[in-house]
């Protein structure tokens, strides 16, 4: 060990105190970090950030189809899939309109094209991004995975409102048509370990 | 400030693992295996980190040469020849993964293993505890600990180059390791080991900066109230609370990225519900505040330089100190200024565009402040003191492409382009290069005990001013016509201004010859260094100590009087 | 898929429950049978496609020559780009025009360059020269010949306040028309505005029109050697180019199918991130026809630098049977061609739609 400079009891239990501290903040930090996925999406579940869509109980689709005006909005429907997931994956309609208040139903069509089972876990959006909070879905094929055997073909329906809070929200003015959109992404194997393969 | 006198006493209990009284020793070195692979002197370690920033700085410049001589002239010349050096596969697209592997390198290399180890390893360790009047720094065995990590991650860095990463060997993610790129779309260990490379980077910053604090806090001597410290040791505060508060962020950030691909967890997997924009988020919360750490250093030793050279006290001491802790504090709040493109809704990207900024405005106080220092002073122009004052103006230029930038309507078009290359490679490679080379002209006499020559670091700056604008200047240009950044290739119209940049780094590169000539000229024949050879301007503590330093300094502490001199920072007897 | 098949597909358990609750039920079977033309989609689909990955030959680029054309109408063959519109000047083509932005194409787009021109760039270029200048003025007069004792100001509290509060008012001011330029890029398309779904894949683009029976053009780029004998721009051109209508609103989405790409058109100021799991969306209007190129700008692996992006913009009427030709349908008619004039109606309708909304 080289040599130090000799440091009191008293100051070296001083510096163990601050830098007990600091490093308490580092950790804090980290935790954080990793708090920060729930938080997020949390965050986004409320605010609808980034397009995120609410969920929303029977009653309070009844309270906001009380509230309907009779004003209407284009809704547009939009699936992929990802070059990795072998299904084919589209709206039954491409746009529909809508009683802005009034609950809806809509349908995908889902055919897995392979020889095999696959199970599919669908993420979702709506654009613009400022109509997430607005845009509620009392069912949804997308809360669940979803398994199709080999050449089955389902009709998957989301059923869902558009709150009419929107019409009083500044940043709704001017929105016309609400596209959501879904992605089937494949469940089972996406999470491979991609290290291990060497080769 | 709580600070007393008797927690520094030379007489006081000697630590147990230490087997005997140095204190009449000051000068008393051990062997060369314990001083320079167990070294606990602050000193000593900052030279190690000096030392292992250049290595590192001319890795991460011969990277960045291989580039810009790929990008002279459109179409792919040497990667197959490089993807194959490196034991690749001889066809097109392990060719094209070689060059995001050279950017992905560059980008980390001088971050991590260059830039940062100069600014905080380097200066801030041999220079913190010298300014306040400390003998050493707070915990001088985890300063060790540090070095070594970061020399860890350097070389676990190294090794992803060796190993397989998608279509070639190295991970070829960009510095930034979006997932996911970085997870789904490199298969092989490169990018483990990459990421691997930051988590022991990180933690040996994390380490060094619980023991900045710690020594800025309580191992000031008496008298150096905070409000008296230099301004050096201000921005090494602050630094090492950005370091403290991003860095964790970043570690959890890429160790989902690492379960995420070794595990089968789904943070940033949008297949399990996970988000990869999350990642950006995360990303840039630590990546923002990084721009700061690498900056604030120099702008310390700026402050130390132009107020050493003006021999006149730093105008607006304390407006100085607290842009900084300003700059620190916003530089947490406009982290999404980095994504203006990736779907975000106009109410976030008008708050992001105004608080980004709203930095403009320390910055500037700063800037001004600085000139104001200059402004009725008596200027030499010292080497020192022409880098820094080179700093101000490219920083300033740096700076106000940061304005146009921050605005993101203007960005939707900049964005990912050569413009933002040229912005940041003028904050950075000329801001903080210039304020290093600044404040190793400053400080080398000091360090080595040597002067180096006049002659020789001017004419390094004059070349390397030329150079780096030659390089950087046509970058706008590129940029603003639609170069997109990170492409080995481009479409012949780009041409021109890339050949123009090439020349400018090889101005650039021929100009480091005079620096290196330089270093040896006055390790072997360098006239010996005064305690001071700056004369009356400069006022910190370390001018008062011999050059070099003895091994052990301050074992009697000096005492600062007249708290209220924000200058002179030197004991009264001095 | 007629109604009968629809019948027979299995319903999911979890919500077949709430479909029973749901009292006006045979609006979900009503809804989804409705657009005939949509339904038929994905037979075409096949055909519109090049082989992912494949460098298209000149029989794949000129669709004119497939079975799919309508009698009658004019073949559709690529429109041959303009130098300097939409494309990247070199130097030798113009020194200047190499210095700065590519011009701009669309309202937005012309709106921020008078922004970064009349109001950044004088204000950023004032700023670099005021402190180049006043470094100058310091080393002129206060270098240590001519002034030999320095001085020992360290406070000017007007002077701080100024550089402070001066400061504060520039930004002020660059940050009106840097709000109105995000209010305007934010503007939200009209509900029939033309949809243009472009996803991103490792490495090459594909253009989805959903409102044109949903068919998917696959854009790769075009070796230099072809690009060049095309009299297009190399690193630039590709095979099958993503056809818009000009003048008439369009609604831009972008998504991935594997790590993020970004759509990108300097010369329309457009840029936006495509990202796998998630739909961006952003209204454009491209005023006149032309061939505006760009490129991806996320990086998105080996082969980042060479997924190029070339926009066509072409008048309605030839959008029209463009879309035809790709076996797709104009909204409201069938997939089968109808007749040429009726099928370019709609198509008018739009603009006149846009025209209106943009008034």
């Amino acid at each position: 060990m080289a040599t130090m400079p000799p440091v009191s009891a008293d100051a070296a239990r001083r510096n163990l105190r601050v830098g007990l501290l600091a490093f308490a903040g580092a950790l804090a930090m980290l935790g954080l970090g990793y708090a920060s996925v729930p938080l997020y999406r949390l965050f986004c579940q409320v605010t609808g950030f980034g397009g995120t869509t609410m969920v929303a109980s029977e009653s309070e689709a009844a309270r906001a189809a009380s509230l309907a005006t009779g004003e209407t909005i284009s809704i547009r429907f939009d699936g992929s899939v990802p070059a990795n997931m072998p299904w084919t994956f589209q709206p039954s309609q491409s746009t529909d309109t809508i009683a802005i208040g009034e609950r809806d139903i809509a349908t995908y069509v889902a055919r897995n094209n392979s020889d095999q089972p696959i199970t599919g876990m669908a993420t979702f959006n709506v654009t613009p991004e400022q109509a997430g909070k607005y845009f509620n879905k009392i069912q949804c094929f997308c809360f669940t995975q979803q398994t199709l055997q080999p050449g089955q073909e389902v009709t998957m329906p989301v059923l869902y409102y558009v709150d009419p809070a929107m019409l009083d929200d500044p940043n709704m003015a001017g929105v016309e048509q609400i596209t959501l959109s879904y992605t089937f992404h494949r469940a089972e194997d996406p999470v491979t370990p991609v290290s291990p393969r060497i080769n | 400030m709580a600070t007393t006198a008797e927690g520094f006493d030379a007489h006081g209990i000697g630590h147990k693992d230490h087997g005997h009284d140095s204190r009449d020793h000051a000068d008393h070195k051990p062997g060369f295996f314990a001083r320079w692979f167990m070294s606990t002197n602050h000193k000593d370690i900052g030279t190690m980190y000096l030392i292992f920033a250049v290595i590192a700085g001319i890795v991460g410049g011969a990277i960045s040469g291989i580039m810009r001589v790929e990008l002279a002239e459109p179409g792919i010349q040497y990667l197959q020849w490089w993807a194959q050096f490196m034991g690749g596969a001889n066809d097109i697209n392990t060719a094209l993964h070689m060059w995001n592997v050279f950017i992905t390198a560059h980008g980390l290399i001088m971050v991590f293993f260059m830039v940062m180890p100069a600014m905080i390893g380097g200066f801030g360790n041999w220079f913190v505890p010298l300014m306040i009047g400390a003998p050493d720094m707070a915990f001088p065995r985890m300063n060790n600990v540090s070095f070594w990590l970061t020399v860890a991650g350097f070389f676990s860095l190294l090794f992803s180059l060796f190993v397989t990463g998608g279509t070639g060997p190295g991970a070829g993610t960009g510095w930034t390791v979006y997932a996911p790129l970085s997870t789904s779309g490199s298969v092989g260990p490169a990018v483990d080991f990459a990421i691997f490379s930051l988590h022991l980077a990180g933690a040996g910053s994390i380490l060094g900066a619980t023991n900045f604090i710690t020594t800025i806090f309580n191992m000031r001597a008496p008298g150096m109230t905070l409000h008296k410290m230099p301004l050096f040791v201000w921005s090494v505060l602050v630094t090492a609370f950005l370091l403290l508060l991003a860095l964790p962020v970043l570690a959890a950030a890429i160790t989902m990225l690492l379960t995420d691909r070794n595990f089968g967890t789904t943070f940033f997997n949008a297949a399990g519900g996970g988000d990869p924009v999350l990642y950006q988020h995360l990303f840039w919360f630590f990546g923002h505040p990084e721009v700061y750490i690498m900056i604030l250093p120099g702008f310390g030793m700026i402050s130390q330089i132009i107020a050493t050279f003006s021999k006149k006290p730093v105008f607006g001491y304390l407006g100085m100190a607290y842009a900084m802790v300003a700059i620190g504090v916003v530089g947490f709040i406009v982290w999404a200024h980095h994504m203006y493109t990736v779907g975000l809704d106009v109410n976030t990207k008008m708050y992001f565009t105004a608080a980004t900024m709203v930095i403009a405005v320390p910055t500037g106080v700063k800037i001004f402040s600085w000139i104001a220092t200059m402004w009725g002073g008596s200027l030499s122009f010292k080497s020192p003191m022409v880098w820094s004052m080179g700093f101000i103006f490219l920083f300033t230029v740096g700076g106000v492409t940061g304005v146009v930038l921050a605005n993101g309507g203007i960005d939707d078009n900049l964005h990912d382009t050569y413009y933002v290359v040229a912005h940041f490679h003028y904050v950075l490679s000329m801001g903080a290069v210039f304020s290093m080379f600044a404040g190793f002209y400053y400080w080398f006499p000091k360090m080595s005990g040597r002067m180096h020559s006049e002659l020789l670091s001017h004419i390094h700056f004059w070349t390397f001013f030329v150079g780096v604008n030659v390089i950087f200047f046509p970058q706008h240009f590129l940029g603003m016509q639609g170069m997109p950044r990170r492409y080995p290739d481009y479409a012949e119209a780009f041409t021109f201004w890339h050949q123009v940049s090439t020349y400018g780094y090889y101005i650039m590169a021929g100009s480091m010859i005079f620096f290196f000539v330089n270093i040896a000229y006055a390790l072997l024949a360098g006239k010996k260094a005064a305690a001071n050879p700056w004369g009356e301007g400069a006022t910190t503590l370390e001018w008062t100590l011999p050059s070099p330093p003895p091994y052990h300094q301050f074992e009697t502490l000096p005492v600062i009087t007249d708290a209220h001199d924000y200058h002179d920072h030197r004991p009264v007897t001095a | 898929m007629g109604q009968n098949t629809r019948m027979k597909k299995v319903i999911l358990s979890a919500v077949a429950a709430s479909l029973a609750a749901f009292a006006p039920l045979g609006l979900a079977a009503q809804d989804a049978a409705a657009p005939a033309a949509i339904a038929t989609q994905a037979g075409q689909v096949e055909g519109a496609q090049t082989a992912p990955g494949a460098e298209a030959g000149a029989g794949n680029l000129t669709p004119a020559e497939a079975s799919v054309a309508p009698a009658g109408e004019g073949a559709y063959a690529p429109m041959a780009p303009t130098k300097g519109k939409g494309m990247p000047t070199s130097y030798e083509d113009g020194a200047l025009q190499s210095m700065t932005f590519q011009d701009q194409y669309s309202e937005n787009g012309k709106y921020a360059q008078w922004m970064h021109d009349a109001i950044l760039m004088p204000v950023i270029t004032a700023i670099s020269l005021l402190v180049l200048g006043l470094l100058l003025y310091v080393v002129f007069r206060f270098n240590r010949r001519r002034n030999p004792v320095a001085s020992r100001t360290t406070h000017n509290t007007a002077i701080e306040v100024i550089w402070t509060i001066v400061p504060v008012i520039i930004l002020v001011i660059i940050a009106v028309p840097s709000i109105t330029l995000l209010a305007r890029q934010y503007e939200t398309p009209p509900a029939d505005a033309v949809t243009i779904k472009a996803t991103g894949y490792q490495w090459y683009w594909g253009y989805n029109y959903p409102d044109h029976g949903d068919f998917e053009v696959i854009s790769n780029m075009l070796d230099e050697g072809e690009a060049v004998r095309r009299g297009e721009p190399g690193q630039l051109a590709v095979d099958n180019r993503m056809v818009v209508p000009a003048g008439v609103p369009l609604r831009i989405q972008t998504t991935a199918s594997d790590v993020i790409h970004a759509f990108a058109v300097p010369s329309l100021w457009f840029k936006m991130d495509a990202v796998p799991g998630r739909l961006n969306e952003k209204l454009l209007t491209i005023p006149e026809p032309g061939v505006y190129y760009g490129q991806c700008s996320e990086l998105c692996g080996a082969r980042h630098a060479y997924m190029p992006i070339a926009v066509e913009a072409l008048p309605p009427a030839e959008f029209a049977a463009w879309v035809r030709e790709q076996g797709g349908a104009m909204p409201g008619e069938d997939a089968a061609p109808a007749d040429a004039a009726a099928a370019a109606q709609p198509a008018t309708d739009t603009a006149a739609a846009a025209s209106a909304a943009a008034g």
